[in-house]
């Protein structure tokens, strides 16, 4: 038997919750997997990473079988998908059914970075000489950021995918966009956004931190340790600078971070954004899937 | 004596040429344990490594972690950094700030600024002077005397 899996019309951040219960719901009986996109009319760099985690998680719970994927119908909709790099991650973690455009170029202007496999640190290294090559004329140019500002943007995404490296215990994926965010900030924005199917924050920090939260250890506990604390899995007095790190370049530049993993989700969230700090009681689902936004400086806020 | 280390010779040497930029953790250690090499086959005791960043593309969090505040903290010798982007020291700053830490910078003209916690700071430059290998200029800047 086949379940379904329904990818949301607007795939974001926002909508995410939605997949994560349909993605819960369809994994309850071990049956194959058809993640329906069909309808889909828009995806965020975080709506794609996250459906190839699903497509991860998927094939590792069948033993390797992949799961079944239909490509929106919109034409549109599934070129804009093949020039962020979707389709040739995808190919490895599902069967995918429709029309998918071939040997179309990745190098959009909005596409800083497509979706790129990130498994060790070398992969970290490409993409940050990519993002440099890349993206620092566009962040000046587009987004009026400060050339301090597209140095430290290189160095977070950096750390970010470094979290996967050094704790996911899997590859997972990242990707950069920018785009003009109509809906919430009226001015344009670049996003990154990095997912795996890993252990998530819980089991990486639990030998470490469980004992000293007791009851209250869990998904959340681990966020905020991880975030709000600084503290790393490892005992180094040095490590856990990296989500640090990034929180500085965000405070800086009025960015924000959220984290999801397991059943919560962190942010920081600056003036411009209405989201809620900690969420918790989330449909479960593996790893960790990390958002970050540098909104265009300069103009007036909402 | 002041021993000269050119930081990106060794990010070069260190990855086969591969790399421009000192970013994750491994490279980091990597590159950290070379330039400890390079120090420790110098013949002498030098009193200052002067660590050149000329040619580095990006620093992260982890390198600047894993590079100069493992030196500062561990090596014997005062650390005076060289050729310094703004996000270079963006990322130096904060991970020193967070070990209690400071390393000198010297600036185009000579001038020896600091990075880092300020009491640090301020200790790092009163040893340089006590020690007759920085003086103080007028207007309250420093500079070193050994080149």
């Amino acid at each position: 038997m086949t379940r379904l899996v329904d990818v949301p019309t607007q795939f974001d951040d926002r909508s995410f919750d939605q997949f994560t219960a349909s993605w819960v719901e369809a994994t309850k009986d071990g049956d194959r997997l058809l993640f329906d996109a069909h309808a889909a009319e828009w995806a965020s760099p975080y709506g794609l990473v996250g459906l190839l985690v699903a497509g991860e998680a998927a094939r590792h719970k069948s033993g390797g079988e992949r799961a079944l994927l239909t490509v929106p119908t919109n034409a549109d909709v599934v070129s804009y998908w093949a020039r962020a790099g979707f389709f040739q991650e995808a190919e490895e973690l599902f069967e995918v059914h429709g029309r998918v455009p071939k040997g179309k170029s990745r190098e959009e202007s909005d596409v800083l970075l497509p979706v790129t496999a990130v498994r060790a640190a070398e992969d970290v290294h490409e993409v940050v000489s990519k993002i440099q090559q890349r993206a620092s004329t566009i962040l000046a140019s587009e987004l009026q950021l400060d050339p301090k500002a597209t140095m430290g943007f290189a160095m977070a995404l950096s750390e970010a995918c470094q979290n996967i490296v050094e704790h996911a215990g899997v590859g997972g994926w990242v990707a950069v966009q920018s785009y003009n965010w109509r809906r919430k900030l009226a001015r344009r924005v670049v996003v990154i956004a990095v997912a795996d199917a890993g252990v998530g924050f819980r089991h990486s920090l639990e030998p470490t931190q469980a004992k000293r939260f007791g009851d209250r250890w869990g998904d959340a506990a681990a966020l905020e340790t991880a975030l709000i604390q600084g503290v790393s899995r490892f005992r180094d007095p040095g490590r856990g600078q990296g989500l640090a790190g990034i929180r500085r370049y965000l405070a800086r530049w009025d960015g924000k971070i959220s984290i999801r993993s397991g059943t919560a989700r962190i942010a920081i969230v600056p003036s411009w954004d209405d989201d809620v700090p900690l969420k918790e009681g989330l449909p479960a689902f593996p790893g960790a899937q990390v958002l970050i936004i540098i909104p265009e400086q300069g103009s007036a806020k909402r | 004596m002041i021993q000269h280390i050119d930081v990106h010779s060794v990010l070069q040497e260190s990855s086969a040429g591969v790399y421009t930029n000192l970013v994750t953790r491994p490279t980091g250690r990597v590159v950290r344990e070379r330039i400890h090499r390079v120090i420790a086959s110098a013949r002498g005791a030098a009193s200052i490594t002067r660590m050149d960043f000329n040619g580095v593309g990006c620093m992260d969090y982890s390198c600047a972690d894993e590079i100069v505040a493992r030196l500062v903290r561990d090596w014997p010798a005062v650390l005076l950094l060289q050729n310094l982007t703004d996000g270079h020291r963006e990322a130096i700053q904060g991970v020193l700030v967070g070990h209690g830490l400071a390393v000198l910078v010297e600036q185009p003209d000579g001038t020896l600024d600091a990075l880092g916690t300020p009491a640090a700071a301020i200790e790092l430059v009163e040893q340089l002077v006590a020690q007759r290998l920085a003086r103080r200029l007028p207007g309250g800047t420093f500079a070193l005397i050994a080149t």
